[in-house]
């Protein structure tokens, strides 16, 4: 039925007609210099930020490790830093890193939130969230796609050569899917420095399905627009409504329902406000005792209960320093109220990311968006599981020092520091109890969690594409043999 | 003739046809047998190119059959266009080929012979100039483009050929030449659809005329053995007709 050797020659005379026009070329030539600069810059920061905070983790981690012995309340409080190390496709997609923060300082009795390394603070949104290779292919390429290709079948409409070609015995739909086969074949070379990309992430140690994935659904997203352009095209008695309706679309689903997208979303699953949730907390945290003072009463209950159990009549007599046991459980209540406002913000945020990604179906755009961060493990799941991590960092080796402090140290010592220099001597203990600092690893989410994370919306882009490649069919069969339209 | 008429190769039965909203052919009914050139003739608007476009197919009529070779035309467009050969009105090919790309594309759609000795040919025949062959269509004259489109509809090797004004545009040594040429074609058993308003022209090729007035047939003309229909007598009734 198809006949494949007209639909080559039509494909491979389109792109002999972009060859000839200087618009087609200079719009290729543009975005392609946009496309490697953008993938070149990118992944030379990202490496660069990598490579930074990888080795800047293992010097912090050296720093605390090697402090000189001192009392262990002070080493909780001289705190240690995490880094996150960018995922290997985040030189293709960084996704929410550059807002999200990306050094976290860790110290006793408060969770910090994540920051930027101090270099980058005066950069509004971080250093790559401007033109990210992701952004380039989401937004420009299709552009690209709409100025080279949007006259395509309008424009053999408009001078009839388009009757001519079907005398030659040539079936619409073959006319159409050349013209189709052509604009892929751009889509299809815009798209081989992506590959690279994704190839070096694989060589960097990312999972080979992710990388393949994570193209694949570039490719899916640019055959959309490949349809859609070729459908408008099909539909439009002239170039120039194929044109301004393809500019319509873009500005619909690129820009104006991605903004709908996040309004619907502040409004419908909004955040608290960051100052509202600092005085939540500083309220219930009142109820918690101050753990740095064993005479509150807060830890009456706990006082009496370990005098009983030691069965003695004064926290002197204890063979466990009372001070440390109050800086112990006064922090694990703390922690257990953060972590629930936490939990509070997680859950809010992973919401307004779940209506955001319902507004997906109805723009490829969106679809790609989140299949993009979910595959590429830089959407806010992954920044929850990093905070995660750095808490249960931040917690063990908080515990493990309150430990020391209550094990380790007298209680007599502990209280007589401040007026006597022995006591004050025998309160630094040695340095090597700062080994108990854990490694800072993190596990991004798994494969199998990525790659199903992002099925939904892979299953939406090639429904977009065929959609749209089902409207252009129709619109061959309908428009192509009539002259009137 | 004494011998029974040919079978008919391209029958209108009683065609009609509404575009935009208006009737442009009312009726209409002939029938072209093989080997016969048929030119139709008629004012402006009267509903020339329509016709054409109703046996291309590209346009349906509302009520009537147009017919090749005893098939319906809408019953199977493709198979229509393998045994026709068209040339458009304003002999629309691509600006941004030359004349040889031009027909090779289009032949090799046709999956006809696209050989570069087959074109040149074809391109002595009709008269193009060989110097301007290599260069782009965007930089040819009317007649030159005339010409190029000519080339096309003979290089398809078709039975049937349909020509929207095929001497407009050209030069009147290159008329001579597209004249003899189509008598030849149609020597050989090709049959022709013409349309022309060129009245003499026409009555030199063809051996049966038609005179299209508002969409309706108003007259019919034949050449009777050995004498040619008379120019004087069609531009009598087409002037008749636009009274
Ligand atoms: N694309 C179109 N849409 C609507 N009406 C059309 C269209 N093309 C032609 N018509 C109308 O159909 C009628 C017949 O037009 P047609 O082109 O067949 O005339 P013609 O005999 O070929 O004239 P000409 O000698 O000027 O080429 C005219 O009234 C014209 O207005
Ligand atoms: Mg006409």
């Amino acid at each position: 039925m198809m006949d494949k050797a007209a639909v080559v020659r039509i494909a491979r005379e389109e792109w002999r007609f972009w060859l000839r026009s200087r618009t087609a070329v200079a719009a290729a030539a543009v975005v392609f210099i946009l496309v490697i600069t953008s993938l070149v810059s990118t992944a030379i920061r990202i490496e660069t930020e990598r490579e930074a905070r990888l080795q800047l983790q293992a010097i912090a981690e050296e720093t605390f490790r090697s402090q000189p012995a001192r009392h262990p309340h002070r080493m909780i409080h001289y705190g240690h830093y995490v880094f996150r190390a960018p995922a290997p496709l985040a030189t293709a997609d960084p996704g929410v890193d550059p807002y999200t923060g990306t050094v976290m300082f860790l110290e006793g009795h408060k969770q910090n939130s994540a920051t930027f390394s101090p270099r980058y603070t005066q950069a509004d949104a971080g250093p790559y969230a401007f033109l990210s290779p992701a952004l380039t292919y989401q937004l420009l390429v299709p552009l690209l796609l709409i100025v080279v290709g949007f006259a395509c079948l309008a424009r053999e409409r408009e001078t009839r050569t388009d009757q001519l070609v079907f005398t030659m015995a040539v079936n619409p739909g073959s006319f159409w899917l050349g013209k189709s086969l052509a604009l892929a074949a751009l889509a299809f070379a815009t798209l081989v420095p992506l590959g690279f990309v994704a190839g070096n992430a694989w060589l960097q140690g990312e999972n080979g399905w992710i990388a393949l994935t994570f193209w694949l659904g570039y490719a899916v997203y640019l055959l959309c627009w490949v349809f859609l352009i070729t459908a408008c095209s099909v539909w439009s008695k002239r170039a120039s409504t194929s044109l301004l309706a393809l500019l319509a679309c873009w500005m619909v689903l690129n820009v104006l329902l991605p903004r709908i997208a996040s309004s619907a979303a502040d409004a419908w699953a909004p955040l608290a406000g960051k100052v509202q949730s600092d005085l939540e907390i500083a309220r219930e945290l009142r109820d918690v005792g101050d753990g740095h003072n064993a005479n509150d009463p807060s830890f009456a209950k706990l006082r009496a209960q370990l005098l009983a159990q030691y069965d003695v009549s004064s926290v002197e007599e204890l063979p466990i320093n009372f001070r440390g046991v109050v800086a112990e459980a006064a922090e694990e209540e703390l922690t257990e109220t953060l972590n629930r406002f936490a939990d509070r913000r997680f859950d809010q945020e992973l919401a307004q990311a779940e209506l955001a990604n319902a507004f997906s179906l109805l723009s490829p755009y969106l679809a790609l968006k989140s299949f993009s961060i979910t595959t590429a493990s830089t959407n806010i799941g992954q920044h929850h599981l990093f905070l995660r991590s750095a808490e249960a960092l931040r917690f063990s080796f908080v515990q493990s020092l309150n430990k020391v402090h209550a094990e380790v140290l007298t209680y007599a010592d502990d209280v007589n520091r401040s007026v006597d220099q022995q006591s004050e001597q025998r309160t630094r203990v040695d340095a090597h109890h700062w080994r108990v600092l854990e490694d800072f690893d993190w596990e991004p989410a798994s494969v199998s969690d990525r790659l199903s994370g992002s099925l939904p919306f892979f299953g939406m882009l090639l429904m977009w594409a065929l959609a749209a490649s089902i409207l252009g069919w129709i619109g061959t069969s309908r428009g192509a043999w009539s002259q009137d339209g | 003739m004494n011998s029974s008429p040919p079978k008919p190769v391209l029958t209108a039965e009683s065609l009609t046809v509404d575009r935009g909203g208006h009737q442009v052919l009312s009726g209409v009914e002939f029938s072209i047998a093989q080997g016969e050139i048929f030119a139709l003739l008629g004012g402006n608007g009267a509903g020339k190119s329509t016709t054409l476009l109703t046996f291309l197919g590209f346009v349906t009529p509302t009520s009537g059959v147009a017919r090749v070779n005893g098939q319906s035309v809408h019953e199977d467009i493709k198979a229509i266009h393998k045994q026709v050969a068209y040339l458009p009105e304003a002999a629309n090919l691509y600006p941004h080929l030359n004349a040889r790309e031009n027909l090779d594309y289009f032949l090799s759609l046709a999956k006809a012979d696209n050989s570069r000795a087959r074109i040149d040919s074809a391109l002595d025949m009709v008269g193009l100039a060989a110097s301007a062959r290599d260069r782009r269509l965007e930089a040819y004259s009317k007649g030159m483009r005339q010409k190029v489109g000519i080339a096309l509809a003979i290089l398809r090797d078709a039975p049937i050929l349909l020509l929207d004004e095929p001497t407009s545009g050209l030069d009147p040594v290159a008329i001579d030449e597209f004249n003899s040429l189509v008598v030849a074609l149609a020597g050989e058993g090709t049959t022709v659809l013409m349309v022309t308003h060129d009245v003499y022209g026409a009555c030199q090729v063809a051996r049966h005329i038609g005179l299209l007035q508002k969409g309706q047939m108003v007259g019919d003309f034949r050449a009777s053995a050995g004498n040619p229909i008379s120019a004087d007598e069609v531009h009598r009734k087409f002037t008749e007709s636009h009274l």
